[in-house]
């Protein structure tokens, strides 16, 4: 009944009211971009992963999980923008569940950089650019907690507005809708060749259990 | 991470806003449940 009433609000239910011009444009490119971007960091994660032979510890693959719940409210404006169901109130919803995952995954960055803080310590894993992961991590969070608030503030005016379907933009919005899917794919079979038969992730992995585990070593 | 995936996947086939909500409140109460887990030592910040 509350939701109706947010919902009805007059201004705020009329897509073509609340979906103005320049501002819903850069709204919806700004949150493709959010989303585009942590695939970017995990990405970046796999190379160090596969590549350069790095494992991520439990907290590391936290992070990433933050990443993926708060890009999940990004992707929940996109799809209702891009079927012409966006409201504000679905807007406010949407970056609610980005915020609370950016913050998430913020406490966890803290509690990584926490436990290397002390003088002496190298940190865990080389630095990328004179900054460990997890500081990036929580970089990545805190820019995604000023956008919400750039997001929150520009509200009603700024409401998402997709292109027409079919058009150009459109598929390079459903492109970065899939690569998305694609990363969170990629991510799950990671875990599982982490993880092997065991229900969660060892404390300081050194090899694949899944590898370990069907080879017998 | 196999539940975000299929929270993801609900997401783009437009699947009901309650159930994606709800799926995803699940999600992060399986994150903290796993912060708790992992995280069994009292940090050490006297320096």
């Amino acid at each position: 009944m509350a939701e109706t009433a947010v919902d009805t609000v007059p201004g705020t239910d009329d897509p073509a009211a609340t979906r103005s011009g320049l501002w819903g444009v850069i709204t919806f490119w700004g949150l493709h971009a959010w989303v585009l971007a942590y695939c970017g960091v995990v990405l970046s994660a796999f190379y160090i992963q596969f590549a350069m032979g790095e494992f991520p510890c439990p907290l590391c693959m936290l992070q990433r999980y933050g990443m993926f719940l708060s890009s999940l409210g990004a992707l929940f404006v996109i799809m209702q923008a891009r079927r012409g169901e966006l409201t504000t109130a679905r807007y406010a919803q949407g970056l609610g569940m980005g915020l609370i995952g950016v913050l998430a995954g913020a406490s966890v960055s803290v509690r990584q950089i926490l436990l290397h803080i002390k003088p002496g310590d190298e940190g865990y894993g080389d630095p990328v650019l004179g900054i460990h992961l997890y500081t990036w991590a929580f970089i990545t969070f805190a820019i995604v907690m000023i956008y919400v608030g750039v997001a929150l503030m520009l509200m009603p005016r700024g409401i998402p507005h997709a292109p027409a379907a079919g058009s150009a933009l459109h598929k390079v919005s459903t492109a970065i809708v899939w690569i998305f899917i694609g990363v969170v794919a990629a991510n799950v079979i990671a875990i599982i060749f982490l993880e092997g038969f065991a229900p969660v992730l060892p404390d300081d992995p050194a090899s694949y259990n899944l590898i370990d585990q069907l080879t017998g070593h | 991470m196999i539940l975000l995936l299929v929270i993801a996947l609900l997401v783009w086939r437009g699947a009901n806003r309650g159930v994606v909500i709800a799926l995803w409140i699940v999600g992060v109460v399986a994150m903290v449940g796993l912060f708790r887990y992992h995280v069994t030592s009292v940090l050490d910040l006297s320096f």
